[in-house]
């Protein structure tokens, strides 16, 4: 009799939770999953992501020339043997977008994975201890989100002397984890003083124990959407950085490639493939995650999934 | 022609993940113009899907698999949006249990008038000010004109919902449906509505269908009830008959659950068991695996509603008896029974606690004085009953006790059988933590108090770990021990389950087994039964009884129910506005209350023969008065 009780409102987590626990028992597969794959839109993007995961994974299998091999004539247009032509260094383009979906990956899993990580910490931290941590806390999650990011992402990456995907990642990760962070300490302070909570002080958990093993079970869709949230706007970060000169010029990816091409004057020389390319590759990207977006609403909100 | 008819109606929930859910099975029921009907069902029958399906507000995954609604000729099943939305509130209002959050928290009480005036522009006469019209509502529910100008949050649940009362009724409608008004609602706050409510009825005449879990309040409001039972209706009686004849031994189950706790001699009876999945009907009566008397034909033959004396019911044996009633020898019997009074010495001791929380205003601070100058004692094996009104204190001195919080004033002092006297009120962290080991809470609401995504046996597994440092496999073996004390056998079954997948009184069996899991001294219960549903609530009080005397343990059991208080209580302390203004053993407060308050709280339980002597006065030539509280010794 329990589907008919209230169903949760948009705001509770802990409903979608218990649906996701019960969708897992039944297919033996994370039950997030099969609730983001019933979404026809998502399922398209899942499949999408897919086709990206194996052409990052089997990058030097898929790619016929090394990236950075330049030992073919420079500018040529499409041909047989090079498909979507050669950069005006005489590398080979097609192997270069084979190549760039690992990094967009790479940058996308490591900054989201580190930024869900920051947020996490600092507002379950916030969130569950409040009075003074979370006055502090709360006072550095404000101060990252009103600094306008794009500014000081080109300021960090231009003036800090290292350079490399490294550099673009942890850049990525400093300014992007603030609007996770509120999110994570807002539902935490509707947890937090939950029965269940006074029942687990009263059973004699540490604090620690509670918010890891009482709370974060609650709110793991919640730190689902969080991360695929954080991994868009890193892939996005990574390429924008790339374009405007500031990214690693030894890293072969799709930003890096567009900044050589426009420097290279593809659009002058008549080599569009060169240009469109790594645009098309990279909106696809883009589309791919939101498509799945649409499934981590229903996932978020279980009032969507019954349609 | 009946102003409502419903026929055959089902209603069905297919939701993706699980079973399709028949929750309402072929009802069919009329209601007359200014007619009060009851319906009365335990939670989960399916008579709030029946109110929406009337309504038709029914949302995904339920929708209306058969039979047809008509009001006043129109076949609201049928019919488009359209032709629906001049009925609604207009015709046909509703009141749920949440209305008091159905305002709109922006708007002030007379813009939310406003809205309903001119969404119906034709409903009020031209020569009517609408603001004159919303005065004379707020005063038919005894609000004054000030309340207008208020925004919801400024008011108290009681008020909400009084003027969610007046907004349904603000365009005369003809039907108005009651979704459990009062549930929620302090009892002093539920009797002025229900009283209000009785009188406009008789005043203006519109029919009302009242549906509430609560037996008590249904049994003294309604002309004629109906009960259900796993989404069937299964008896259907003016109340009068059915509180001295009932048919059905399931109706016979929910009125032994109530008693006057002023009664000499109390028992309450109640149905075990649970009622069927609705996604797994059972072949023959639904209510065969529960019922006492049931033969072997119940379990194959479907009855049908049938006449029966001066109503109808829908039993196999009724039918073969020609229509009178059965005689259920309900097996379950809890009858309050007080044990000679025991000299143990004190395991807790409330000196002179006082309790101030400072509260935040506009320039400046107040003081609340929650609890002021409360002294009680808990000996081991017996219980103590904290009785009052929401707002009374009782729950800041169960956290005061618990050392959750800290009394401003006074001392609590806890003395372990094996150990020196300890300052409840000055223990942190660690201290804190150990002390809990002997001071276990139960929660109030089932729902809550267990983390929806972790086992039972995980939660019942921490306290054994944590407080007695149990290994993981003797702690799991001693989760199951305690699942069997509280009756949920076998234990293996239900180990591995998660919350979502247990009835509410399972849920609250868990509740209390984790509590008593640190083999505790003290058990604080705050509200263990005001959530559940009446039949279980004698089953869960027979528990906490049965373990407080078995294991010695003293018991702080806080209430507003004078019943339940009699039942399970050796003394009651009766709070008002954080002071103890009546104390003594239970069956002297109860039967001899001296103070105002405490006469007060005894008369706002709704109390179904107060309802039969007000119906025969009405039959009597005094219709259009509001029922007077009687007022017995």
């Amino acid at each position: 009799m329990t589907i008919l009780l209230p169903t949760s409102s948009a705001g509770d987590t802990e409903g979608t939770e218990v649906r996701v626990i019960e969708a897992a028992r039944m297919s033996r597969v994370p039950g997030w999953l099969v609730i983001l794959w019933r979404n026809g839109k998502c399922r398209i993007g899942l499949l999408m992501l897919l086709v990206f995961v194996l052409v990052a994974v089997t990058a030097p299998l898929i790619a016929p020339y090394s990236p950075r091999e330049d030992a073919f004539a420079g500018a040529l247009g499409p041909s047989a043997d090079h498909w979507l032509g050669t950069t005006a260094r005489g590398e080979d383009v097609f192997s270069q977008l084979v190549h760039g979906a690992r990094t967009s990956l790479v940058v996308g899993l490591v900054a989201g994975t580190l930024s869900t990580a920051i947020a996490l910490a600092v507002g379950l931290t916030a969130g569950y201890l409040r009075g003074i941590v979370d006055e502090v806390l709360s006072f550095f999650t404000n101060l990252v989100l009103v600094v306008p990011v794009l500014p000081l992402m080109v300021t960090l990456a231009a003036y800090v002397p290292v350079k490399g995907l490294g550099l673009i990642v942890v850049v990525i990760s400093i300014t992007g984890w603030a609007h996770g962070a509120r999110i994570k300490r807002s539902q935490i302070i509707t947890l937090r003083t939950r029965d269940y909570i006074t029942a687990a002080k009263f059973a004699g958990d540490s604090t620690a124990r509670i918010i890891v093993r009482e709370i974060m079970p609650n709110m793991t869709s919640l730190i689902v959407v969080g991360f695929m949230g954080a991994c868009l706007g890193a892939i996005g970060g990574e390429a924008g950085l790339a374009f405007l000169g500031l990214g690693d010029p030894q890293t072969v990816s799709w930003g890096t490639m567009l900044n050589q091409a426009n420097t290279g004057g593809a659009m002058l020389t008549g080599q569009w493939a060169w240009l469109v390319a790594p645009g098309v590759a990279f909106a696809s990207l883009m589309t791919a995650l939101t498509l799945v977006n649409f499934g981590v609403d229903a996932l978020s909100n279980p009032h969507l999934r019954e349609n | 022609m009946a102003l409502l008819e419903v026929r055959d109606l089902s209603v069905t929930y297919s939701p993706r993940d699980a079973a399709a859910v028949r929750a309402v099975e072929g009802v069919s029921l009329t209601i007359d113009d200014g007619e009060f009907v009851g319906l009365l069902g335990e939670s989960g029958c399916g008579k709030s899907t029946l109110g929406s399906a009337v309504l038709r507000l029914l949302e995904k995954p339920a929708a209306v698999t058969g039979g047809s609604v008509v009001f006043d000729g129109v076949d609201i099943t049928a019919a488009g949006e359209d032709e629906i939305r001049p009925l609604r509130w207009a015709k046909i209002s509703t009141v749920f249990q949440s209305s008091m959050n159905s305002l709109n928290p922006v708007i002030t009480v007379e813009a939310q008038f406003a809205d309903t005036f001119a969404a119906h522009p034709g409903c009020l006469p031209p020569d009517v000010d609408a603001r004159q019209r919303a005065v004379d509502l707020l005063e038919m529910v005894e609000l004054d004109a000030g309340v207008l100008r208020r925004y919801p949050h400024e008011l108290s649940g009681g008020m909400k919902q009084r003027v969610a009362l007046a907004l349904a009724l603000a365009l005369s409608p003809r039907f108005v449906l009651l979704d459990e008004p009062t549930t929620g609602l302090d009892v002093v706050v539920q009797r002025a509505i229900l009283d209000r409510l009785r009188a406009l009825q008789s005043e203006f005449g519109f029919a009302v269908l009242f549906i509430s879990h609560d037996l008590g309040t249904v049994m003294e409001m309604a002309d004629r009830v109906m009960v259900m039972y796993a989404g069937e209706i299964v008896e259907d009686q003016p109340a009068e008959a059915m509180m001295s004849r009932q048919l059905h031994p399931y109706t016979q189950g929910l009125l032994g659950s109530y008693a006057d706790p002023r009664d000499a001699e109390l028992g309450v009876d109640y149905v075990p068991g649970r009622p069927p999945n609705l996604a797994d009907p059972p072949a023959g009566c639904r209510f065969a695996s529960r019922c006492q008397v049931a033969v072997d034909d119940c379990s194959t033959v479907h009855p049908e509603l049938l006449p029966a004396t001066s109503g109808a019911a829908r039993c196999l044996l009724v039918e073969r008896a020609g229509g009178t009633p059965v005689d259920a020898e309900l097996s379950g019997r809890f009858v309050a029974a007080r044990p000679a009074t025991l000299d143990e010495k004190p395991v807790l001791a409330v000196r002179d606690v006082a309790k101030h929380y400072r509260v935040r205003r506009r320039g400046g601070h107040t003081v609340k004085q929650a609890v002021e100058g409360v002294s009680f004692e808990l000996r081991p094996g017996r219980v103590t009953a904290l009785v009052g009104q929401s707002g009374s204190g009782k729950t800041t001195l169960a956290r005061l006790i618990t050392g959750i919080e800290q009394p401003t004033a006074g001392t609590v002092s806890f003395t372990p059988s094996d150990g020196s006297a300890l300052d409840v009120g000055r223990l942190r962290g660690r201290r804190l933590r150990a002390y809990h080991r002997h001071a276990q809470l139960v929660f109030q609401d089932p729902f809550g108090a267990l983390n929806p995504t972790r086992t039972l046996a995980y939660a019942l597994t921490r306290p054994l770990r944590n407080h007695l440092g149990l290994s993981p496999g003797a702690a799991r073996q001693r989760a199951g021990e305690l699942l069997e004390t509280v009756g949920l056998s076998p234990a293996a079954q239900y180990l591995d389950k998660l919350p979502h997948q247990l009835s509410g009184g399972q849920r609250q069996r868990v509740v209390v087994a984790r509590a008593l899991a640190p083999e505790p001294t003290l058990l604080v219960a705050d509200e263990p039964i005001s959530m559940l549903d009446v039949s279980i609530r004698a089953e869960i009080i027979q528990l906490l009884d049965g373990l407080v005397r078995d294991l010695g343990i003293a018991m702080l059991y806080i209430t507003h129910d004078l019943l339940s208080a009699r039942l399970l209580a050796d003394e009651v302390l009766v709070l008002k506005e954080g002071r103890v203004v009546e104390e003594g053993p239970t069956l002297q407060v109860i039967r001899h209350a001296e103070h105002a308050y405490t006469k007060l709280l005894l008369d706002s339980i709704p109390n179904p023969r107060t309802g039969s002597t007000r119906r025969n006065s009405r039959a009597g030539g005094t219709a259009g008065l509001p029922a007077a509280p009687v007022i017995r010794g």
